[in-house]
């Protein structure tokens, strides 16, 4: 019988320590050990430098869906930094420190001094033990973990084997260097450090569900199904924290046939794009803030060309550069709204990992046979989380090929932009026999000229429109948690910030509460009866998310007329569950 | 007082929070901070067999609580040891490798279990009572114990004795009236210790010091007696009294000897040093010697009294006894008595 654990851990380091690395370690393992994870990580903008890196983590015996506010462990690979992260680590929670630093700390520089008494703090000479086991300091982050493996009940020779996997293909010498700086710290802390908390991983691994997993985060789910949806074009221009999906595809993407092409810039990308999805190729590109806003104007010749691209805006702090290592839901106005004229785009929001892969793929689908931009919004959070998750089913022979083409009779006197009851309008491939057309930028008749006449520009604009109507039949369902039939608070979220909406909702509704939960991974064409259906039976209404004005609040606002509550937020780190508990302990319910 | 003066107590008893308390209220503005190698909060000592006992909880021990040294702006480190003083500096070390900078340091650092010579060679099956961490690590096993044997004792015997009694427990107390601690028992004084120990239905065994050997023996210990008869026991106990904790003093240039040695203002040979409670020795100019007093009056008092000291009041230490204790019925008077045993 297995006992159940649930455990926040934080690594905090500076940069070139292997914090983030420890911590990727660290759940990765977890993760292939059954465990429930979400992990999020936060590193200095600069590439450069010594600032502070945080791996944060929390494993659980059972599903976990949101990262944790709080922390139960804290190991400090930097004092200076680490004193920081000491206010969010709980009363009772582990300190684990390196007690031989090289220098003896300045007054106050020292993590240890600011630790509270119901504090277990354990001092561990890791400085001193890389030096020992493998003849420099780079080691030190293993042998924390190899600390955490004796204190926390972690099988050793599993964490090695793991270990062993993970650097395969570095350097031998490097290998066993982390080996046994990970071997010295546990056997170190075994011998000489008695255990005093009681927080322990032992006997509390769940049963490894049936079925293939996989680990990954939100950036690998999204290049995956970026592959498997059949991606024969990428291009893009490298930004945090959206890179990962390009150093992937540049791995794999020409191994199939495929290219990538690192570009001048993202207006470029963005042309590339536009220019692959109009010859009938599959091309998606992947920014973040900066480059999503350069991007508009191609966005716009998409929606106005019709002409399917997908462009994936992994969120991080703004406006401008911003907070580029930081996290925040704040370009949502900017991905629904931010094209000049009316410029209807679709804007898709997966949830976690899983999403990730299934909205990627539903974003090639509808891009294609929508003919139309689809704006993936990830975030800095959603984009570096790992999971473990069930291995995605690829898309079947539908999925990969969604052309609407025109039959014999349409092709007899061609009309690329016709106007149909569904909006869609049947599209030649350039190189089609009896398939030409004109497509620019400007406002154009049925056949693609150009026509500036009030009368045609309402056509084609509802047209334009019409397609949204017609794919919301083919847009998932809203997700809705919680308490069923009348809750006297509903909680809206969007994004990844919905996982914590959800394990709010269960905690809240463990004590007794009427509470329930909505999301939609997709952000636009709204799923406006949904969301009215949702808002009937809820006395309070809050929009959870990460902005300063409640965007999506705003977007929702004149579709359920009455009055929402604002839980926002932009401290640059993911929505906790305790986050969303504490705002609405504001309300008598 | 400048702003940026720093006041440094090492020491969480009640001569370092009583000074504490006094610097903070003589002295709004200066920084202040406790140091303990110790990770409770400042706890009732006398409470300490009743919670090995299992009678009460940590909280029940807790006299102020964290937060109530942050509303008086005193900065509490707890379980954080002193390795080094460096007076000429006004430096400290810290175990964990920090730095501390004060401008007046007292030192009331208190005392743990002294443990006799001639139980060295059986010392490690000895249990010790003299602080919470002691409680602690014996708890369990006392819990689940049915017979104690205890050797000495001193001031917290006879209250672990009644509280062992009242959990039912089977006591035996080899009553060693030579080695009493802090004063050795007289006979009228034995007479009475006995006669209290008894009522409480412990057994009391005399001229049986000191026992020769303690030996592991069926999940328990056997004590042997000088005339070679054997005790069992599930745990012994080892009680009397105390030895100042000022071995990180050595190379400090502060003057020792079994405590800190101070005048009558409490201040060491270091002009900014001070030391107080039960590890200060302190010179009587009357009879011109150092002596040594133990209890929580009077560290409460002498703490009051070095702090005042430090801010340039200038408060000599009352010579008179302060306290008279009253242990389970039995009167000692536990001031000023010349040196430990």
């Amino acid at each position: 019988m297995t006992s159940s654990v649930d455990i926040v851990i934080e690594i905090c380091g500076s940069a070139g320590e292997g914090t983030i690395s420890a911590g990727e370690v660290m759940t990765r393992f977890m993760s292939s050990r059954g465990f429930g994870i979400v992990s999020f990580d936060s590193f200095p903008s600069e590439i450069r430098g010594f600032g502070k890196c945080v791996a944060h983590f929390r494993v659980s015996s059972e599903k976990v869906l949101s990262p944790g506010k709080y922390t139960d462990v804290l190991i400090a690979l930097n004092d200076a930094h680490a004193i920081t992260q000491l206010s969010k680590l709980r009363k009772n929670g582990v300190l684990i420190y390196d007690s031989k630093p090289p220098v003896c700390h300045e007054e106050d520089m020292s993590i240890a001094g600011w630790a509270k008494p119901c504090m277990t703090a354990y001092g561990i000479p890791m400085l001193e033990l890389a030096n020992k086991a493998a003849g420099n300091a780079k080691g030190r982050n293993m042998v924390a973990i190899g600390a955490v493996a004796w204190l926390f009940g972690i099988d050793p020779e599993a964490m090695k084997a793991f270990i062993e996997t993970r650097f395969k293909g570095k350097k031998q010498k490097i290998i066993e260097s982390n080996i046994s700086s990970f071997l010295l710290g546990y056997e170190w802390t075994k011998n000489n450090i008695p255990k005093e908390d009681p927080y322990t991983f032992e006997g509390a691994a769940p049963p490894i569900p049936e079925g293939e997993k996989i680990i990954m985060n939100g950036n690998e789910a999204v290049a995956m199904a970026a592959m498997d949806s059949g991606i024969r074009l990428y291009a893009g221009y490298p930004i945090t924290p959206a890179t990962k999906i390009m150093e992937i595809l540049s791995k794999c993407l020409g191994e199939s046939g495929g290219v990538m092409i690192q570009t001048e810039d993202e207006i470029s990308a963005a042309g590339n794009v536009v220019g692959a999805g109009f010859s009938g190729k599959r091309a998606m590109t992947a920014t973040s803030g900066p480059g999503f806003a350069l991007m508009g104007e191609m966005i716009n010749l998409a929606v106005m060309a019709e002409v399917p691209a997908v462009i994936v805006n992994s969120q991080r702090g703004g406006p401008s550069t911003g907070l580029p290592t930081k996290m925040e839901q704040s370009d949502l106005s900017a991905a629904v709204n931010g094209g000049t004229g009316d410029s209807p785009r679709v804007v898709f929001a997966p949830r976690d990992v899983t999403d990730c892969y299934k909205m990627t793929v539903l974003a090639f689908y509808v891009a294609e046979k929508y003919q139309t931009p689809v704006v993936i919004l990830l975030d800095f959070y959603l984009s570096n989380s790992i999971r473990n998750i069930d291995k995605p089913v690829p898309p079947d022979e539908a999925m990969l090929s969604a052309n609407v083409f025109p039959d014999d009779e349409e092709l007899d006197d061609y009309q690329r932009f016709k106007i149909t009851e569904s909006g869609i309008s049947p599209r030649t491939i350039p190189g089609m026999a009896y398939g030409m057309f004109v497509d620019t930028g400007l406002e154009h008749n049925t056949y693609g000229k150009p026509v500036y006449d009030g009368e045609n520009h309402l056509a084609m604009t509802e047209k334009r429109y019409r397609k949204f109507h017609t794919m919301q039949a083919e847009l998932p369902p809203t997700v809705e948690t919680g308490t069923e039939g009348e809750v006297d608070i509903g909680i809206i979220s969007w994004g990844s910030s919905s996982g914590a909406a959800e394990e709010a909702v269960r905690q809240a509704q463990e004590k007794g509460h009427r509470i329930a939960s909505f999301h939609s991974s997709t952000i636009y064409p709204l799923p406006e009866e949904a969301l009215k259906t949702f808002s009937k039976r809820c006395k309070t209404l809050v929009v959870a998310e990460l902005n300063h004005t409640g965007q999506y609040a705003n977007l929702i606002a004149p579709v359920i007329n009455r009055e929402v509550h604002r839980n926002t937020m932009i401290t640059g780190l993911p929505m906790a569950s305790e986050d969303i508990l504490e705002y609405i302990g504001r309300f008598k319910f | 007082m400048p702003k940026d003066d720093h006041y440094v107590i090492i020491g969480n008893g009640p001569a370092g929070n009583c000074a504490a308390d006094t610097l903070r209220k003589e002295d709004p503005e200066a920084k202040i901070t406790i140091i303990s190698d110790e990770k409770p909060l400042y706890y009732y000592k006398h409470r300490v067999p009743l919670y090995a006992m299992g009678g009460c909880e940590p909280d029940d021990l807790a006299i102020r609580p964290y937060r109530g040294y942050g509303e008086k702006q005193i900065r509490l480190r707890l379980g954080q040891r002193v390795e080094k003083v460096v007076p000429p500096e006004k430096l400290l070390y810290l175990k964990h490798m920090e730095k501390v900078h004060y401008t007046k340091l007292i030192l009331a650092v208190g005392a743990s279990a002294r443990r006799l010579p001639n139980h060295a060679a059986f010392a490690e099956h000895l249990q010790c009572l003299a602080g919470f961490d002691d409680a602690k690590r014996v708890r369990e096993k006392l819990l689940a114990s049915s017979r104690i044997v205890i050797l000495g004792g001193d001031l917290i015997s006879m209250g672990f004795a009644r509280e062992a009694r009242k959990a039912g427990k089977e006591v035996v107390f080899i009553l060693y009236s030579s080695l009493f601690w802090p004063v050795s028992l007289k006979e009228e004084i034995r007479q009475s210790v006995t006669k209290r120990l008894t009522s409480l239905g412990v057994e009391v065994v005399s001229d049986a010091e000191p026992v020769t050997d303690v030996q592991p023996a069926e999940g328990g210990y056997t004590v042997t007696l000088p005339d070679n008869s054997e005790l069992s026991a599930d745990l012994v106990f080892s009680f009397f009294g105390s030895v100042p904790n000022i071995r990180f003093l050595v190379g400090s240039g502060i003057n020792t000897e079994k405590g800190v040695l101070v005048d009558d203002l409490m201040r060491t040979n270091h002009e900014d040093v001070y030391a107080c409670g039960d590890c200060a020795q302190i010179y009587n100019p009357e009879f011109k010697d150092y002596w040594i007093s133990v209890g929580w009056g009077n560290a409460e008092a002498q703490g009051e009294i070095t702090a005042m000291n430090l801010l340039g009041r200038e408060k000599v230490i009352d010579y008179q006894p302060k306290e008279i204790f009253e242990m389970d019925g039995v009167t000692i008077r536990t001031s000023w008595w010349k040196s430990f045993a």
